[in-house]
């Protein structure tokens, strides 16, 4: 087992480098004159100046090979050059972003996974029932409803009718009190500083912000994980050795729980990680509908404005995040599945 | 254990398992009677589809419902009527007094779950024990079937055991709570010949020392011949024959079971061609009427098209079902001319 995650772990840096060959090759693309603005951290200093000694300066005319060797070092070094759209180095937008991104993706992932697996196995099981039906008929308008549709129609009803979940991080009063000094960020993730601060309107608050974006994330993939899981457990309900664990006397709920669920779910762990990026694109659209400030807020808005920096930075992170969470996806395969393990 | 004892083990009387499809009702199991004594290993034979899968699932109570159901008759299992019991009272059975194993080997074991772990299950299902000893009486069950290092094995998951060793571990997980009967399913049908081989005799060494009783399901009479002490020969959901092992093979007297027998090759016999039963099984959503087998028997009249005949007692312990089986004589003394002239 430790031997199979060492492995992959070791195949990590080649991928990397595959990734950012990748992106390197999207801003080689560009022209000098549209590249120079990814090198320049202060817009001025190309008032004035000589465009085509700043090109010389920074070596844009260079052979690609130069070119991505520096490139590479500077990423390396952490330095993703300065952006525009964010008026701050992209290293910065990035780590100011990232919390905010985080929080609302883990509030949505344990939904969509928990949630998703629960209902697909009871839907499996009551199959043509009542409740089946019902369950299909929900995941069937999730699953069609696109994100954008859906996150105006959560903010319009929710926000503009009801009035419960408002867009934003936080409102006003509870963002002062988190810019104050007495309220210590732990880790830019208003829900647990609150809990960390012992400040509960905090934690009340962000949660409300909350809902409407993770409501609106968790529909689509909720539908998605509920269809794989209950196709797969009904498939696996069908199974030889299912019908061996019923002979030996073993009662439904273990059957289903014990010797189905966890066949069941092999196929699912496998859609996780298409799932994730998914998610990831549902993040962008989620976000700027709910003006929300994260990472996809900032890939939308570096997008809208050329922003290139911002746009390879965003890039880039995202391809590592994928990278290390497909890596967590083999790594459950090979826990549920010991054919996996044991190769 | 007394092969002579008058009172029968399982006794199913007149069964009747059907299945509700969008297509029709499916008559997969039409009235079927056989008795099994302690002790005793009857084999139940015929083509697929004959309804043989379906008499053992309604025995253990695990015919998919809906779309099955047992229709009419009564499973009498050591005076209780199986077919009356509730789900959870059937669960106390199965795996306990009764088990079975199944066609697939490669199948039928989970692939998550350790070997030990499917065995112990089934031990601490029905015995009071705690972890360490069902897994000590899973090594030991594992030893019995004739594992090699079974200490070893026992840790191991299904994947790495070929389809010999599976079908090993499923008796093994099959006899761990002593059963009474052993419903066998098409054992060693998915199997190489030299482990068919090993398989039925290890069945037949453990019957010996487990003292329990065997329905043996198959098409194969090969495995007929090997380990069944009386035999109910099926054919679209009914019994058509049931008799001793012998008498079966020496002398057959429904047309069916003769069709079947001059389909297998025999060393004593030289022919040309071995003879194929015609047609095949009818579907069971549109059985011929009267004599289900009319379509295929050389002996079909028109009472045969237009009555179905009971299952009749000939002589001691000898049940056929068929108005002509005098006349098969005939019939078999023809083809013992042809051959002599050959």
């Amino acid at each position: 087992m430790i031997n199979y995650i060492l492995r992959r772990l070791l195949i990590l840096p080649f991928i990397l480098f595959g990734v950012t060959i990748l992106i390197f090759s999207m801003i080689m693309m560009l022209g000098p004159y549209q590249r120079l603005s990814t090198y320049i951290e202060d817009p001025s200093q190309l008032k004035g100046g000589d465009v085509d000694q700043l090109i010389t300066k920074y070596g844009l005319d260079d052979p690609w090979y130069e070119q991505y060797g520096r490139w590479v070092s500077g990423v390396l070094q952490g330095d993703l050059g300065w952006s525009e759209s964010a008026g701050q180095p992209v290293t910065e937008a990035i780590a100011s972003r990232f919390p905010a991104t985080f929080e609302l993706a883990i509030f949505a992932v344990i939904p969509v996974v928990m949630g998703g697996i629960w209902l697909g196995v009871l839907s499996a099981v009551h199959h043509n029932d009542k409740l089946d039906h019902t369950i299909r008929i929900f995941s069937t308008i999730g699953w069609s409803f696109p994100t954008f549709v859906f996150g105006l129609l959560v903010l319009m009803v929710f926000y503009g009718i009801l009035g419960w979940f408002p867009p934003g991080r936080l409102d006003n009063w509870a963002l002062t009190v988190v810019m104050s000094d007495g309220f210590t960020e732990y880790t830019g993730m208003h829900v647990l500083d609150g809990i960390l601060n012992g400040n509960f309107d905090i934690v009340v608050n962000s949660f409300r912000h909350l809902i409407g974006p993770i409501f609106t994330l968790a529909i689509v993939w909720w539908s998605f994980i509920l269809r794989i899981t209950r196709s797969s457990m009904l498939e696996t309900l069908s199974k030889d050795y299912i019908r061996t664990a019923r002979a030996k006397g073993v009662s439904e709920n273990v059957v289903i729980n014990k010797h189905a669920r966890r066949n069941a779910l092999i196929p699912v762990v496998t859609v996780a990680g298409p799932m994730v990026l998914g998610l990831l694109g549902g993040v962008v659209i989620t976000e700027t509908v709910f003006g929300y400030r994260g990472l996809g807020q900032y890939a939308a808005q570096a997008a809208a404005q050329l922003d290139y920096s911002g746009i390879l930075g965003v890039a880039m992170y995202f391809s590592f995040l994928l990278i290390l969470i497909n890596l967590l996806v083999d790594v459950s395969y090979a826990v549920i599945d010991p054919r996996i393990r044991l190769e | 254990m007394n092969f002579l004892s008058k009172e029968p083990l399982v006794q199913v009387k007149g069964l009747k398992t059907h299945f509700f499809t969008e297509e029709g009702v499916v008559k997969a199991v039409d009235g079927v009677d056989f008795e099994i004594n302690p002790g005793e290993t009857l084999g139940v034979v015929g083509e697929s589809g004959c309804g043989k899968s379906v008499t053992s699932l309604s025995i253990m109570g695990l015919v998919e419902s809906p779309p099955g159901k047992i229709v009419e008759g009564e499973i009498n299992f050591q005076g209780t009527d199986l077919t009356k019991l509730s789900q959870k009272e059937m669960r106390k059975i199965r795996g306990n007094d009764i088990s079975m194993i199944f066609q697939e080997p490669m199948t039928s074991l989970n692939p998550v779950y350790t070997i030990g772990n499917q065995i112990s299950e089934a031990i601490m299902l029905h015995k009071k024990v705690n972890k360490e000893e069902a897994k000590r009486q899973s090594i030991e069950m594992l030893e019995k079937v004739g594992i090699p290092l079974p200490e070893q094995r026992v840790n191991e998951y299904p994947h790495q055991l070929s389809g010999g060793m599976r079908q090993r571990v499923m008796i093994a997980m099959s006899l761990s709570c002593d059963p009474q009967l052993l419903i066998a399913d098409e054992p060693t049908t998915a199997l190489d010949v030299t482990i068919q081989a090993q398989i039925l005799e290890l069945m037949n060494d453990l019957k010996e020392s487990y003292g329990m009783a065997i329905m043996m399901i198959t098409h194969d009479l090969g495995v007929i011949a090997e380990v069944s002490d009386r035999v109910a020969v099926m054919y679209a959901g009914k019994v058509v024959e049931y008799t001793d092992v012998e008498t079966l093979f020496k002398d057959p007297e429904h047309p069916y079971t003769w069709g079947l027998m001059n389909s297998i090759p025999k060393l004593d016999q030289t022919v040309e061609r071995l003879e194929a039963i015609p047609g095949s099984v009818p579907s069971p959503l549109n059985f011929p009427s009267g004599c289900k087998y009319n379509n295929r028997c050389p002996l079909a009249t028109d009472k045969c098209r237009e009555i179905e005949p009971e299952l009749e007692t000939i002589s001691e312990g000898h049940q056929v079902r068929c108005w002509h089986y005098k006349e098969l004589e005939r019939l078999k003394n023809e083809r013992a001319e042809t051959a002599k002239i050959k």
